[in-house]
C-alpha cells in the first residue's frame, strides 16, 4: 500500500522549553486505520495539528505522498489547495472549528474554498446533511447546537471537501454512547469508502471497535511502540507504563478487589 | 451507514500531483494580530519556567522583591548621573546572571524597549529647538535666527550637550526600571506576585479578581489559537480583507459569549464552595531567615546607592 503520510524523526517543543514530542517516526498507508493513543499531556494533538501542517515541528519532516510538508510549501498556493484539499482535520473542541453563521455555511465554507461550483457545493452540504442526520438544523446558528450536534457539523464541514485522509482529535471525547456508536459506524464507513483515518484518542475501546493499527505515545513524549490493536491491547505492561490502564480497588458485595482497569479490556479479577 | 455515504465521498481526487503556482499566499493583519497577541500572552510559560529554577533571587521571597523592586526604581528615578546609573544596572545585571535567566534573551528585549521608549521619545530634544545648551554638532545652519510667538528657531541647529545628557538618563532610567522588573517577573511566578501585594494591603477581593483575570487570559488565548488554526485546517486560498473582518468580528463576538457562560460558571462553582459576599484567600507564610538577610542587603546596597 502507498505510503500517505510519512513522518521522520519529529520533535516538538513548546516556547524552546517544554517538550512536547520526541523522535517520531511513524509511516501511515492509504486506507489505513491509524490510532494514536496515549495519556493525557503525550503530545496527541500536537502530532495531528504536525500532521496537518497547522503547526511546524522544532526539528524533522513530514512527507505528504512523497512531497515534503514545509512551512514555505504551505504559503504557495498550488501546494495549499493539494494538501489542504486532502487532508482534513477535526478538532477536538467544535466550538473553535465551526465559525460560520449558520449550519449550511459551515458545509459549505470547504467546497467554495476548493473553487467548486455553487450547485455541486450546495449539492454536497445536503447529502451531507442527509447522511449525518442534520437537515433540520441546517439554517440554525451553530451556537445554538448541542455537543453531538456541533461534532456531526464539524466532522460534515470537513467531509464535505472530501479529503483523502481525515484526521480526527479525540472524537468521542464528551459525547454520549449514542452519538459515539454513531461516529464509529461513520468513521468505519468513511473507511470503506477509501478514506484514510487517524485518529488521536485515550479511547482504548474505540480502537478495538476500530480494529486500527496503533501508535503508543509515552509519558516521555515518544512514541513507545506501533502494531495492530489486539497486539497493542494484550499488552498490559506497555499500557500499564503509559499510564493508560491503572490498579484500583473496586467492590462486589462485601468482597473488595485490586485489578488492573481500563474501564474497558482488562476488567478482570485474579480468582476469575 | 454504508449505503448513505454520499457518491462524492467515493470520488477520489484525479492526480497525485500538484503545480507550484510560486505565489505565496499573505496572511491578513488582523488575523496575524489576532495570533501573535496569543502567542505572546503564551509566552508567560517561559516566565514560568525561569521562575521555577533554581537561582539567588528565585529563592527570596516575594514580598521582599517586590519592595525591592519599588525602592529599586524609586533610587533610578532618583538619581541624576550617567555613572551611578550604569552601576545600577551592572548591579541587576550580575543579579540576573546568578540568577540563571537567559540574559540575552531578556536584554534583546529590555534594550528594544529602552530605545523605543528612552531614546526616540526623547530623540527631538537632543536639538537646541527645544532646550539651549552647548551645540556639540551642527545639522544645519540657517541664513538668520526666527522668532515667531513662543518659538525661536536659532541660525545654528544641532545637538546639545545638554540634550544629548539628558537622553541618554532617560534611556538608562528606562533600561534599569525595565532590568528591575524582568528581574522580578522572570523570577517569581506570577500568583505568589499577586499574594506579595497584601504587604500593601491590597484587599483581597481585588487580589483574587487579577488572579482570575490572568488565568483565563491564558484559557482564551488558547482558544484564539485553536480558532485561528481551525481556520487555517480549511483555508485553501487567501481571504479578502472582507472575509478577513467579519472572520475576527464573528470570532470576538464568539469570544465574548464564551467569557460570559465562563464567568456565570465560575461564580456558581464559588458559590457552591462557601463564596457569600467577600473573600478571604491564604494568609502568606512568615518571613524566613534568609528573606530577611536578603531583604536587608538589597536595602543596604540601595542605600549605597542612593549614596553614591
Amino acid at each position: 500500500m502507498e505510503k500517505i503520510i510519512c513522518l521522520e524523526n519529529i520533535n516538538y517543543h513548546y516556547h524552546d522549553a517544554i517538550s512536547a514530542l520526541t523522535d517520531i517516526s511513524l509511516e501511515i498507508k492509504r486506507g489505513e486505520r491509524f490510532a494514536i493513543i496515549g495519556a493525557n499531556g503525550t503530545g496527541k494533538t500536537t502530532l495531528l495539528q504536525i500532521m496537518n501542517g497547522l503547526i511546524s515541528p522544532s526539528s524533522g519532516k513530514l512527507f505528504f505522498k512523497g512531497d515534503e510538508v514545509l512551512k514555505q510549501t504551505l504559503k504557495d498556493k498550488g501546494f495549499l489547495r493539494f494538501f489542504r484539499g486532502r487532508v482534513g482535520y477535526v478538532f477536538q473542541d467544535s466550538d473553535v472549528q465551526l465559525f460560520c453563521p449558520t449550519v449550511l455555511d459551515e458545509l459549505l465554507y470547504g467546497p467554495l474554498q476548493l473553487e467548486i461550483g455553487e450547485t455541486e457545493a450546495m449539492d454536497r452540504a445536503f447529502e451531507m446533511m442527509k447522511m449525518l442526520n442534520i437537515e433540520h438544523l441546517k439554517e440554525r446558528p451553530t451556537y445554538m447546537l448541542s455537543g453531538g450536534e456541533k461534532k456531526k457539523v464539524a466532522i460534515g464541514s470537513v467531509l464535505t471537501m472530501n479529503p483523502e485522509v481525515l484526521l480526527l482529535d479525540e472524537p468521542t471525547n464528551g459525547l454520549d454512547s449514542k452519538m459515539q456508536c454513531f461516529l464509529v459506524e461513520l468513521m468505519l464507513a468513511l473507511n470503506e469508502a477509501g478514506k484514510t483515518l487517524v485518529i488521536a484518542t485515550h479511547d482504548l475501546s474505540l480502537v478495538d471497535e476500530l480494529q486500527a493499527t496503533v501508535g503508543v505515545l509515552s509519558e516521555e513524549h515518544r512514541m513507545e511502540k506501533t502494531g495492530s490493536a489486539i497486539d497493542i491491547l494484550k499488552d498490559e505492561e506497555l499500557l500499564l507504563r503509559v499510564n493508560l490502564i491503572h490498579e484500583h480497588i473496586h467492590r462486589h458485595r462485601d468482597i473488595a478487589h485490586r485489578h488492573i482497569h481500563s474501564h474497558y479490556l482488562f476488567h478482570r479479577h485474579e480468582n476469575s | 451507514m454504508r449505503d448513505q455515504i454520499p457518491p462524492f465521498l467515493l470520488h477520489r481526487p484525479s492526480s497525485n500531483s500538484f503545480r507550484l503556482e510560486g505565489r505565496n499566499l499573505r496572511t491578513p493583519f488582523l488575523e496575524k494580530g489576532m495570533d501573535r497577541l496569543a502567542e505572546m500572552i503564551k509566552t508567560a510559560y517561559s516566565q514560568w519556567e525561569y521562575a521555577s529554577r533554581e537561582g539567588f533571587f528565585q529563592k527570596i521571597d516575594a514580598r521582599i522583591k517586590v519592595l525591592f523592586l519599588i525602592f529599586f526604581v524609586v533610587i533610578v528615578s532618583l538619581k541624576k548621573n550617567i555613572g551611578s546609573e550604569g552601576l545600577i544596572g551592572i548591579f541587576v545585571f550580575s543579579l540576573m546572571l546568578i540568577s540563571r535567566l537567559n540574559v540575552f534573551h531578556l536584554y534583546k528585549r529590555i534594550l528594544l524597549f529602552g530605545l523605543i521608549f528612552g531614546s526616540l521619545v526623547a530623540l527631538p530634544s537632543i536639538l537646541n529647538l527645544f532646550g539651549e545648551g552647548e551645540v556639540l554638532f551642527t545639522l544645519l545652519r540657517l541664513s538668520t535666527p526666527y522668532e515667531f510667538w513662543i518659538y525661536s528657531i536659532p541660525q545654528e541647529i544641532g545637538i546639545t550637550k545638554e540634550g544629548l545628557y539628558g537622553m541618554v538618563m532617560l534611556t538608562l532610567r528606562v533600561i534599569n526600571s525595565l532590568s528591575i522588573t524582568f528581574l522580578l517577573l522572570y523570577t517569581t511566578p506570577f500568583p505568589e506576585i499577586i499574594k506579595a501585594l497584601k504587604v500593601f494591603r491590597v484587599p483581597d477581593t481585588f487580589l483574587i479578581i487579577i488572579t482570575l483575570t490572568y488565568k483565563y487570559l491564558f484559557l482564551f488565548a488558547k482558544t484564539v489559537e485553536d480558532m485561528h488554526l481551525a481556520k487555517k485546517s480549511r483555508l485553501l486560498r487567501e481571504m479578502r480583507h472582507r472575509e478577513t473582518r467579519k472572520w475576527v468580528a464573528g470570532r470576538v463576538a464568539f469570544i465574548f459569549r464564551k467569557t460570559r457562560l465562563r464567568t456565570e460558571e465560575v461564580y456558581k462553582a464559588m458559590l457552591c464552595r462557601g463564596f457569600s459576599d467577600t473573600i478571604t484567600i491564604r494568609q502568606t507564610a512568615k518571613l524566613r531567615q534568609c528573606d530577611w538577610v536578603a531583604g536587608i542587603s538589597l536595602f543596604l546596597i540601595g542605600c549605597l546607592l542612593l549614596w553614591i
